[in-house]
Protein backbone atom coordinates (compact mmCIF):
# COMPACT_ATOMS: atom_id res chain seq x y z
CA UNK A 1 0.00 0.00 0.00
CA UNK A 2 2.97 2.12 0.09
CA UNK A 3 2.72 2.98 3.59
CA UNK A 4 4.63 1.43 6.60
CA UNK A 5 2.57 0.22 9.55
CA UNK A 6 4.35 0.05 12.67
CA UNK A 7 2.38 -0.99 15.96
CA UNK A 8 3.24 0.75 19.53
CA UNK A 9 2.74 -0.91 22.52
CA UNK A 10 4.50 0.13 26.11
CA UNK A 11 6.10 -3.69 26.17
CA UNK A 12 9.84 -4.04 25.38
CA UNK A 13 10.97 -5.37 22.35
CA UNK A 14 12.27 -8.32 24.32
CA UNK A 15 8.34 -9.23 24.85
CA UNK A 16 7.59 -8.45 21.42
CA UNK A 17 9.94 -10.66 20.46
CA UNK A 18 8.90 -13.16 22.94
CA UNK A 19 5.10 -12.76 22.07
CA UNK A 20 5.60 -13.05 18.08
CA UNK A 21 7.29 -16.41 18.68
CA UNK A 22 5.04 -18.16 20.88
CA UNK A 23 1.70 -17.10 19.41
CA UNK A 24 0.19 -19.54 16.55
CA UNK A 25 -1.99 -16.03 15.20
CA UNK A 26 1.42 -13.62 14.95
CA UNK A 27 3.36 -16.01 12.85
CA UNK A 28 3.00 -13.94 9.43
CA UNK A 29 3.31 -10.65 10.93
CA UNK A 30 5.43 -8.75 8.87
CA UNK A 31 5.39 -5.06 10.49
CA UNK A 32 7.38 -3.64 12.79
CA UNK A 33 6.78 -4.31 16.54
CA UNK A 34 7.37 -0.33 18.19
CA UNK A 35 8.31 -0.65 21.98
CA UNK A 36 7.50 2.98 24.00
CA UNK A 37 8.47 1.56 27.52
CA UNK A 38 8.48 5.05 29.17
CA UNK A 39 5.06 5.60 27.69
CA UNK A 40 6.49 8.86 26.27
CA UNK A 41 5.27 8.26 22.78
CA UNK A 42 1.70 7.37 23.76
CA UNK A 43 1.85 10.32 25.52
CA UNK A 44 2.58 12.33 22.39
CA UNK A 45 -0.23 10.85 20.88
CA UNK A 46 -2.46 10.87 23.49
CA UNK A 47 -3.39 7.37 24.22
CA UNK A 48 -1.33 6.74 27.51
CA UNK A 49 -3.34 5.72 30.46
CA UNK A 50 -1.73 7.03 33.22
CA UNK A 51 -3.60 4.36 35.89
CA UNK A 52 -2.53 1.27 33.76
CA UNK A 53 0.80 2.26 32.55
CA UNK A 54 -1.06 1.27 29.16
CA UNK A 55 -1.72 2.39 25.65
CA UNK A 56 -5.63 2.70 24.68
CA UNK A 57 -6.22 1.27 21.00
CA UNK A 58 -5.22 4.25 19.20
CA UNK A 59 -4.55 4.70 15.26
CA UNK A 60 -2.96 7.32 13.55
CA UNK A 61 -1.65 8.17 9.82
CA UNK A 62 1.13 10.46 9.23
CA UNK A 63 1.75 11.95 5.71
CA UNK A 64 5.37 11.94 4.42
CA UNK A 65 5.89 15.19 5.30
CA UNK A 66 5.10 14.17 8.60
CA UNK A 67 2.29 15.82 9.47
CA UNK A 68 -0.86 13.82 11.17
CA UNK A 69 -4.23 13.70 8.92
CA UNK A 70 -6.45 10.96 10.81
CA UNK A 71 -6.55 10.05 14.50
CA UNK A 72 -8.59 7.31 16.39
CA UNK A 73 -8.56 5.76 19.72
CA UNK A 74 -10.89 3.06 20.98
CA UNK A 75 -11.16 1.93 24.64
CA UNK A 76 -9.81 -1.26 25.67
CA UNK A 77 -13.05 -3.25 25.05
CA UNK A 78 -13.04 -2.04 21.38
CA UNK A 79 -11.24 -3.90 18.22
CA UNK A 80 -10.16 -1.67 15.36
CA UNK A 81 -11.98 -2.24 11.71
CA UNK A 82 -9.04 -2.51 9.56
CA UNK A 83 -11.70 -2.39 6.77
CA UNK A 84 -12.21 1.59 7.27
CA UNK A 85 -8.23 2.13 8.15
CA UNK A 86 -7.68 1.25 4.39
CA UNK A 87 -10.81 3.23 3.33
CA UNK A 88 -9.05 6.52 4.88
CA UNK A 89 -5.37 5.48 4.15
CA UNK A 90 -6.79 5.28 0.31
CA UNK A 91 -8.73 8.56 0.98
CA UNK A 92 -5.11 10.24 1.90
CA UNK A 93 -3.33 9.46 -0.97
CA UNK A 94 -6.06 10.43 -3.29
CA UNK A 95 -6.28 13.51 -1.25
CA UNK A 96 -2.77 14.52 -1.63
CA UNK A 97 -2.72 14.38 -5.15
CA UNK A 98 -6.11 16.16 -5.83
CA UNK A 99 -6.18 18.56 -2.56
CA UNK A 100 -9.16 20.45 -3.85
CA UNK A 101 -11.30 17.67 -3.28
CA UNK A 102 -12.91 16.40 -0.29
CA UNK A 103 -13.67 12.29 0.01
CA UNK A 104 -17.17 12.09 1.35
CA UNK A 105 -18.25 9.52 4.05
CA UNK A 106 -18.98 6.89 1.63
CA UNK A 107 -16.36 7.35 -0.50
CA UNK A 108 -14.49 3.84 -0.48
CA UNK A 109 -11.97 3.43 -3.48
CA UNK A 110 -10.37 4.76 -6.26
CA UNK A 111 -12.88 6.29 -9.00
CA UNK A 112 -15.41 6.54 -5.77
CA UNK A 113 -17.11 10.36 -6.43
CA UNK A 114 -15.67 13.16 -4.44
CA UNK A 115 -16.84 16.70 -4.06
CA UNK A 116 -15.34 19.68 -4.69
CA UNK A 117 -16.28 22.75 -2.16
CA UNK A 118 -17.37 25.31 -4.05
CA UNK A 119 -20.10 27.84 -3.94
CA UNK A 120 -22.14 25.94 -6.45
CA UNK A 121 -22.44 22.77 -4.18
CA UNK A 122 -23.53 24.43 -1.27
CA UNK A 123 -27.34 23.50 -0.29
CA UNK A 124 -26.71 20.80 -3.67
CA UNK A 125 -24.41 17.87 -2.32
CA UNK A 126 -27.47 15.51 -2.86
CA UNK A 127 -27.09 16.35 -6.38
CA UNK A 128 -23.53 16.15 -6.85
CA UNK A 129 -23.16 12.57 -5.23
CA UNK A 130 -26.49 11.23 -7.68
CA UNK B 1 7.14 24.06 14.91
CA UNK B 2 6.19 24.66 17.85
CA UNK B 3 7.22 22.22 21.13
CA UNK B 4 4.17 19.11 21.31
CA UNK B 5 3.98 17.31 25.12
CA UNK B 6 1.30 15.56 24.24
CA UNK B 7 -2.38 15.04 22.61
CA UNK B 8 -1.24 16.00 19.02
CA UNK B 9 -4.26 16.88 16.83
CA UNK B 10 -4.74 16.27 13.31
CA UNK B 11 -3.56 18.61 10.88
CA UNK B 12 -0.45 19.15 13.32
CA UNK B 13 2.98 18.00 12.67
CA UNK B 14 4.61 15.47 14.66
CA UNK B 15 7.57 15.80 16.51
CA UNK B 16 10.23 13.52 14.99
CA UNK B 17 10.63 10.53 16.95
CA UNK B 18 12.46 6.69 17.30
CA UNK B 19 11.40 3.86 19.16
CA UNK B 20 12.99 0.36 19.44
CA UNK B 21 11.54 -2.26 17.15
CA UNK B 22 11.16 -6.15 17.02
CA UNK B 23 11.37 -6.44 13.13
CA UNK B 24 9.49 -10.28 12.55
CA UNK B 25 10.29 -10.29 9.05
CA UNK B 26 14.28 -10.13 9.85
CA UNK B 27 13.87 -12.12 13.59
CA UNK B 28 16.25 -9.04 14.56
CA UNK B 29 15.95 -6.09 17.01
CA UNK B 30 15.58 -2.40 15.04
CA UNK B 31 14.64 1.03 15.06
CA UNK B 32 11.91 3.27 13.77
CA UNK B 33 12.55 6.58 13.03
CA UNK B 34 10.04 8.91 11.58
CA UNK B 35 12.78 11.50 10.32
CA UNK B 36 13.69 8.73 8.34
CA UNK B 37 10.13 8.00 6.70
CA UNK B 38 9.78 11.57 5.55
CA UNK B 39 13.55 11.28 3.96
CA UNK B 40 12.31 8.21 1.96
CA UNK B 41 8.70 9.77 1.64
CA UNK B 42 6.72 7.24 3.14
CA UNK B 43 3.36 7.21 5.18
CA UNK B 44 3.18 5.85 8.38
CA UNK B 45 0.37 3.88 10.07
CA UNK B 46 0.87 3.91 13.69
CA UNK B 47 -0.97 0.94 15.49
CA UNK B 48 -1.23 1.48 19.76
CA UNK B 49 -2.88 -1.22 21.73
CA UNK B 50 -2.49 -2.15 25.47
CA UNK B 51 -0.43 -4.86 25.95
CA UNK B 52 1.41 -7.95 24.32
CA UNK B 53 -0.24 -11.54 24.86
CA UNK B 54 -3.37 -10.35 24.77
CA UNK B 55 -6.17 -10.18 21.79
CA UNK B 56 -5.40 -7.43 20.05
Amino acid sequence: MGAEVVTVSTDTKFVHLAWQREEKMLENVKYPMGSDPTGNLSRLFGVYDEETGLALRGTFIISPEGKLLNSEVNFYNLGRNIDELMRKFKANLHLAKHANEGCPSKWKDEGDKTLTPSAKLVGRVYEALK
Amino acid sequence: MEEVCCGLKVGQDVPDFSIETYEPSKSDFGEFSLETQKADKKWTILFFYPADFTFV
